[in-house]
């Protein structure tokens, strides 16, 4: 029985070692990395949230033979109200080198020019994509959503940290 | 125990119970799964993706291995009907010499189905126009994908619930004196009266199973196009 003793130690050990790191690691996940993030952060995390779902439930009506209209018209409006309070969502001091958990590259502060035509672009978009829902045309729908996604992906390059590295 | 007065006769050999390519297929998941949580938590797309696709080659790995594998690998050594579970957890008795016992062999079962189900989800999971996608991901709808991210993400703490239970098994096991742990790493157990062990290594067919395993990962990993 004296064989067992070693290998049962390494194993309390290991399991120690690994229930420690679980309950390390979970306990900490969803914490901000500091004290007071400003409340725009999460906003405009939420507001991007909203436009993502809202476009993928454009993207999912195309998908079907027949879509409904009415319904990319009304997500395509929300889109566009969403989109035109993006600016305000980035005050200074609020980029991924200031310490939080942010996708926001300190480029939207350096070129601000760039960065308001970008957000411009998607409230254009959108707008055009809720006028042309209207008409019912799937093809001229389905490019217009296409053209609102490119502008989600200009400014993602430009703007927002690249979490595909 | 034979006395210690007497000298040992041929000291009786220890039994190989797990065989190297089991073990380090085994000895992968405790190093992928808690990185596949952090590279999630982390945003670190890429490296979860190329991750998850090791993991799938591993798992489909050990599923050929359940076929083609030394006696303790084989599915159809360590899979028992209720009866035999009902019987072991009874009694204690009723499993093979060495491997899996009868409850074991069902723990087995639903650890790899559990990440297979897993890692099959995280193939069609993303968003094309929101960061990275798996692989698969252009072959279901964005609607469907959308779902299948979520339950992807859910579906993590079931595996954690299985981790839990398969560490909770063994820490029970080792209190009782039956030390599960050594002879998954070092492959043996101490010699037993009449129990042979699995025999030599099959490494041609340990390469073949291997080449099968990451041939297909891979061609997963391209999209999973027509072969035709």
């Amino acid at each position: 029985m004296s064989r067992m003793s070693a290998p049962r130690l390494i194993f309390a050990a290991a399991l120690a070692t690994g229930l420690a790191a679980c309950s390390g690691g979970s306990s900490s996940t969803d914490e901000a990395p500091s004290a007071a993030a400003p409340l725009e952060i999460k906003e405009r995390q939420d507001n991007f949230e909203a436009i993502g779902d809202a476009f993928k439930a454009v993207r999912g009506e195309l998908e079907k033979d027949a879509p409904d209209f009415a319904l990319i018209a009304a997500r395509a409006t929300d889109i566009n109200g969403r989109a035109q309070r993006i600016e305000a969502l980035f005050p200074v001091g609020t980029s991924t080198g200031d310490g939080f958990k942010t996708e926001a590259l300190p480029t939207i502060w350096q070129k601000p020019e760039e960065f308001k035509a970008a957000s411009r672009k998607l409230v254009d978009e959108s707008a055009k994509l809720a006028s042309l829902a209207g008409g019912g045309d799937k093809g001229a729908v389905g490019a217009q959503a296409m053209a609102m996604g490119g502008a989600c992906k200009g400014c993602h390059d430009q703007f927002r940290l690249d979490d595909k590295k | 125990m034979p006395d210690p007065a007497e000298p040992a006769p041929a000291r009786l050999q220890d039994v190989t119970v797990w065989d190297p390519l089991l073990r380090l297929t085994h000895w992968s998941f405790p190093l992928l799964i808690p990185a596949m949580w952090w590279t999630a938590e982390n945003s670190k797309w890429a490296l979860h993706k190329r991750l998850g696709l090791v993991l799938l080659g591993l798992l489909l790995f050990r599923v050929v291995w359940g076929f083609v594998g030394p006696e303790t690998a084989r599915f159809s050594h360590f899979v028992k009907g209720p009866k035999a579970v009902l019987a072991y957890l009874r009694s204690g008795e009723g499993g093979p010499a060495i491997g899996h016992s009868p409850l074991g062999g069902w723990s087995t079962i639903a650890l790899i189905g559990a990440m297979l189900v897993q890692v099959s989800l995280g193939l069609f999971a993303g968003d094309p126009f929101d960061g990275m996608t798996g692989p698969l991901n252009p072959l279901v709808g964005v609607m469907v994908a959308d779902t299948i991210t979520e339950v992807h993400e859910a579906f993590f703490w079931v595996i954690a619930a299985l981790v839990g239970l398969h560490l909770a098994a063994i820490t029970f096991y080792a209190v009782k004196g039956d030390d599960l742990l050594s002879p998954m790493v070092g492959g043996d157990r101490p010699p037993m009266e009449g129990v042979a062990g699995i025999g030599p290594m099959p490494w041609v067919r340990g390469l073949l199973a291997c080449g099968f395993a990451g041939g297909v990962a891979l061609w997963v990993a391209f999209g999973a196009v027509p072969l035709t």
